[in-house]
């Protein structure tokens, strides 16, 4: 757009950077707090410049690595969500496809059940399920925090909406050659639909990994526990290690920090087809 | 438009439970049945952990978590979150939106800069954001808002103070969702056809009727979604108040799940939990289900 | 009947994981017997040790191979009572304090006076039998036990000339306490002069403050018969020592210490709180740290006690190996070397003895003769505590933040029998 006033772009860019602050903020804390000793935590009544360390250092990383098993509990964490995203992106997009695409009875019920689903959380079916897989004899492995997690009814709704407003053409012309719906999927519909995956595959990786409750319950050994109840070593009383935490925590992000860059095309291009018709 | 023929008809039938099988499957074990054992559970006594013999009590948890005050205070705040949370989310998610869609340079760091908290888990944003409402002076809120009003903020106890409580838990939860909903609005944005805009300005149309008449209706589809789902997700609050405030103070943040949690860990009422979780269901289904009549009956096509 | 179809098949569901519950245990390999114990992660100093000693016992006997599993504090409760319910549990492991007695009541515990040697159970601390004593049996020993108290720094109490206690019964009563605290406010810049250790979470506020309780009259709940809380938890008695604390935030006498630096940064002359930071105030103040008594509230200034213990799982098929475990821990030896890590009060009288910190010319053995001549309390010993300890910290809560204090007692109170009551009374059970 030609012609603009240089008023109107100051405008956004200021807006832009007064909000991006706000929202950065909180981040720059947690950043600049894993390089100070923990007393320092506070703002030491410098203004805003005392949130700088004093005497920058890696000590609290170097603690992290010292105290707790971190590469292990990075390496589970990222095995699990791994696992669950894969499991997850098969299963529930054919669930997805079979919703938006065929037709068979019980499809609209079905559908609706699902929407339903949708609402409950882990916690209120925590302890039930709790007794289902001490039952199954599933307690402090890898799999009770996997399995549970593949089959996702959020997942299997954006997949649905993401395929029903896909263009039909590709597909008709494959029915038209004699494929089969097993075939159209997997080698048509699936490859043009990247970006719903890429979707699904950051949100449900982003929710594993911070996932604590249900390991906290079905887990104990250090084998097999993930990265939010490590960092819970920290928070014994007495003292909360802030530095330790908050070194932490920067480890903690950063893996699914990088995976949101380098799919960070793909998922706002994903979104936009999700047909979000309600 | 899968053709032809009643043989492959039925054979495509069973195809399509082939293709859905696998997650109902999943969904019936790992959700499903759970959810049915916990309804199941709410109508007797067991506890987490006992010798004693397990007893059927009807409708006893549901008497006792209405008769409950905190519960009921739970539910009042739920609601309360969601009253604030959800349209102020959804606004500030269309205005970063909008802002981000301008054709200026530099909106893909700014993109990845609203999205970041996003990543955070809950559980670590809702430590550092303790800092952040840390009381007195050399609190980053407190210092920030002292500044601004250029000396004339006195500090307050943000998590401590009933009054500011819910609302410092509402601003950490808007910090960490926003992202995620300015995706979803951006992605509806950049769908809009460049054809109306030319169109409407052609006709004279200003920047604010164009916004009016175009985008918003244009929006429309995405934004009732992205509000079903920041409904459902404010009511399962949790995290944040677990860490930050515990539910008080009074009971001024405790909400439906963070009572059910602790009443089944805490006080080791499983059952009482138990039914915790089924009105939760109950009511958050309620609305699910009045939110997508309400977005039917304004005309809006599934 | 519909009902009773849902009555049987939660029945069936339970028995099923509770015939799971019979016990899964590692298999032992030959003559090495294999345990498997649970600590909890403490300070990095305490864990240190513990694996020292854990390394140690391995090489001294070795048909016995321990394997170890650390699992944070702040969950280590939720950890063991979610084991707890699908047979899970290890061969030993320990206990946080009055958590114990709902276990001893769910029967996971086996009693430890025929295991242990009669010389070391007359060694123990007689806090630390009372801690681990339910019923006619002993279940669990600590290998030490805890000191509760103010620290101060000597000069700030000289500058408003405050008498300075120097046992127990010198205890300065609420009166002179509060006049202290006015007196240091006066001088101090943001009034803030007292540190409660706000910024802790959980178990802190009943084992740091319902001492206080005690020492009005009143306490969490009536020790005849543990069965109910009201009349005691909210008595006038109790209402007033609570309010006395809310006064004290409300007057801003309090700091919240978030950076957990107040008394270490100079910001407040006192410090309420336990043995756990002796070691870091003594490093900034070596010459002005001063041990105080508990203020007292009319009978006499208590405090509190308690700490982890070791306990065998009824379970364990290897119950005279673990209690070799226990017995090495409890070598004068061994709780020394423990309690340097950690400061905590020896739990044997011969290692208190030879203690530095807790002998008898020692900075900290005021902690010592209160545990040793019955000034602290234990808190309370019935399966109920998680539920009183629940009602406690959520009624403290609400008096911290300024809300009603007879109300938020009485809340604490009803919901404390209301389990009582639901639970029948927690009876012991026989087998």
């Amino acid at each position: 757009m030609t012609g603009e006033p240089y008023f109107r772009k100051l405008l956004v860019y200021f807006l832009l950077i007064a909000l991006a602050l706000s929202f950065f903020a909180p981040v720059a804390m947690m950043l600049l707090g894993s390089f100070k000793p923990d007393d320092e935590v506070l703002l030491q009544g410098g203004g805003l410049l005392s949130a700088l360390p004093a005497d920058f250092s890696w000590f609290n990383y170097q603690d992290v690595f010292a105290r707790v098993p971190f590469l292990r509990y990075l390496f589970n964490s990222a095995l699990i969500g791994a696992c669950i995203v894969a499991g997850g992106l098969l299963v529930n997009s054919m669930a997805g496809y079979a919703f938006a695409r065929l037709r068979w009875s019980g499809r609209e019920r079905l559908l609706v059940v699902v929407v339903a689903l949708m609402i409950i959380p882990l916690e209120a079916i925590a302890v039930p399920l709790f007794y289902q897989v001490t039952l199954l004899g599933w307690r402090d492995t890898y799999w009770v925090q996997i399995i549970p997690f593949v089959a996702n009814a959020f997942a299997i709704y954006l997949f649905y909406s993401f395929f029903l407003d896909l263009p039909k053409e590709l597909e008709e012309a494959a029915c038209i050659d004699g494929a089969g719906p097993w075939r159209i999927f997997f080698s048509i519909v699936a490859p043009n639909a990247k970006p719903v995956f890429a979707t699904v595959a950051v949100l449900t990786f982003l929710t594993q990994w911070g996932a604590f409750l249900w390991p906290l319950m079905v887990t104990h050994s250090e084998a097999v526990r993930p990265l939010p109840l490590g960092i819970a070593m920290f928070y014994s009383l007495p003292p909360l290690q802030w530095g330790d935490i908050f070194a932490f925590g920067v480890m903690m992000v950063m893996p699914v920090l990088l995976i949101f860059v380098l799919f960070q095309r793909w998922f706002v291009q994903g979104v936009a087809t999700t047909g979000i018709k309600g | 438009m899968i053709a032809t023929g009643e043989q492959e008809n039925k054979r495509n039938k069973r195809l399509a439970w082939l293709f859905v099988l696998p997650a109902l499957l999943g969904l019936l074990l790992f959700v499903l049945i759970p959810f049915l054992l916990a309804v199941m559970l709410s109508f007797t006594n067991l506890r987490l952990g006992s010798p004693l013999p397990l007893e059927f009590v009807g409708f006893n948890q549901y008497r006792r978590i209405f008769a409950d005050e905190a519960f009921m205070a739970a539910l009042r705040n739920n609601a309360l979150f969601a009253l604030i949370v959800v349209p102020l989310q959804t606004a500030l998610a269309l205005l970063l939106a909008l802002l981000v869609n301008q054709p200026l340079r530099g909106m893909t760091v700014f993109r990845s800069l609203f999205f970041m908290p996003v990543v955070f888990p809950l559980s670590l944003v809702a430590v550092v954001w303790i800092l952040v409402f840390a009381p007195g002076p050399q609190g980053l809120l407190n210092h920030v808002l002292d500044t601004l009003s250029l000396g004339g903020w006195r500090p307050r106890d943000f998590l401590h103070d009933p009054a500011w409580a819910l609302p410092a838990i509402s601003l950490t939860s808007i910090w960490q969702g926003v992202g995620f909903q300015m995706v979803i609005l951006l992605a509806a944005l950049q769908g809009i056809p460049r054809e109306l805009y030319d169109a409407a300005r052609v006709d004279g149309a200003d920047r604010w009727q164009q916004f009016v008449f175009i985008t918003l209706p244009q929006l429309r589809n995405a934004m009732i979604f992205v509000v079903l789902v920041t409904t459902i997700l404010a009511f399962r609050l949790f995290d944040q108040v677990q860490i930050m405030t515990q539910g008080g103070p009074n009971h001024a943040t405790t909400t439906v799940m963070y009572e059910a949690v602790n009443t089944a860990f805490g006080s080791q009422q499983v059952a009482r939990a138990a039914a915790m979780t089924v009105v939760f269901f109950l009511v958050v289904l309620l609305i699910t289900l009045l939110q997508r009549a309400v977005a039917r009956h304004k005309g809006v096509y599934e | 009947m519909c009902v009773m179809r849902l009555e049987a098949a939660t029945r069936g569901l339970l028995l099923g994981f509770a015939l799971l519950s019979s016990g899964c245990q590692q298999p032992s390999s030959d003559d090495v017997l294999v345990l498997q114990v649970w600590a909890h992660a403490g300070q990095a100093a305490e864990r240190e040790v513990l694996r020292a000693q854990l390394a140690r016992f391995n090489q001294q006997y070795d048909d016995i191979q321990l394997n170890l599993t650390l699992i944070p504090e702040r969950d280590y409760n939720a950890q063991v009572q979610a084991a707890a319910l699908a047979g899970d549990l290890p061969d030993v492991l320990e206990f946080d304090g009055p958590y114990l007695y709902n276990y001893i009541w769910q029967r996971h515990l086996r009693p430890l006076e025929d295991l242990l040697p009669q010389s070391l159970l007359d060694d123990l601390l007689p806090s630390i039998v009372a801690q681990g004593s339910y019923g006619e049996h002993l279940y669990s020993v600590g290998v030490y036990d805890s000191g509760l108290g103010l620290y101060a720094q000597r000069s700030a109490l000289e500058n408003v000339g405050a008498r300075i206690p120097v046992s127990n019964e010198e205890a300065w009563s609420i009166g002179e306490f509060n006049q202290i605290l006015e007196r240091l406010a006066a001088l101090d810049e943001d009034r803030a002069v007292l540190d409660i250790k706000l910024n802790y979470s959980g178990e802190w506020y009943t084992y740091g403050f319902s001492p206080l309780l005690q020492s009005a009259g009143a306490d969490l709940i009536e020790r005849e018969s543990y069965q109910a809380s009201d009349g005691t938890i909210n008595s006038p008695a109790a209402v007033s020592v609570m309010q006395t604390l809310q006064d004290w935030i409300e007057a801003g006498y309090v700091d919240p210490n978030l950076d957990d630096a107040a008394f270490t940064s100079g910001r407040v002359a006192l410090s309420w709180v336990g043995h756990w930071e002796y070691a870091r105030y003594r490093d900034v103040y070596p010459d002005d740290l001063l041990l105080l008594p508990l203020p007292d509230f009319g009978r006499g200034s208590r405090t509190g006690q308690g700490s982890w213990n070791w306990g065998i799982t009824s379970h364990s098929p290897h119950p005279r190996a673990a209690a070799q475990f226990i017995e090495f821990l409890m070598r004068t030896h061994e709780v020394l070397v423990m309690c340097e890590a950690n400061a905590a009060v020896p739990g044997t009288r011969s290692a208190v003895r030879q203690s530095a910190l807790y002998g008898d010319e020692g900075p900290l053995a005021l902690f010592a003769a209160q545990l040793l001549q019955g000034v602290s309390v234990p808190r309370p010993k019935t399966p109920a505590y998680p539920v009183i300890t629940t009602e406690f910290q959520k009624a403290f809560q609400r008096i911290r933040n300024g809300g009603d204090v007879a109300q938020a007692l009485d809340t604490a109170a009803e919901k404390i029998d209301q389990d009582i009551v639901d639970n029948q009374g927690y009876p012991f059970l026989p087998r």
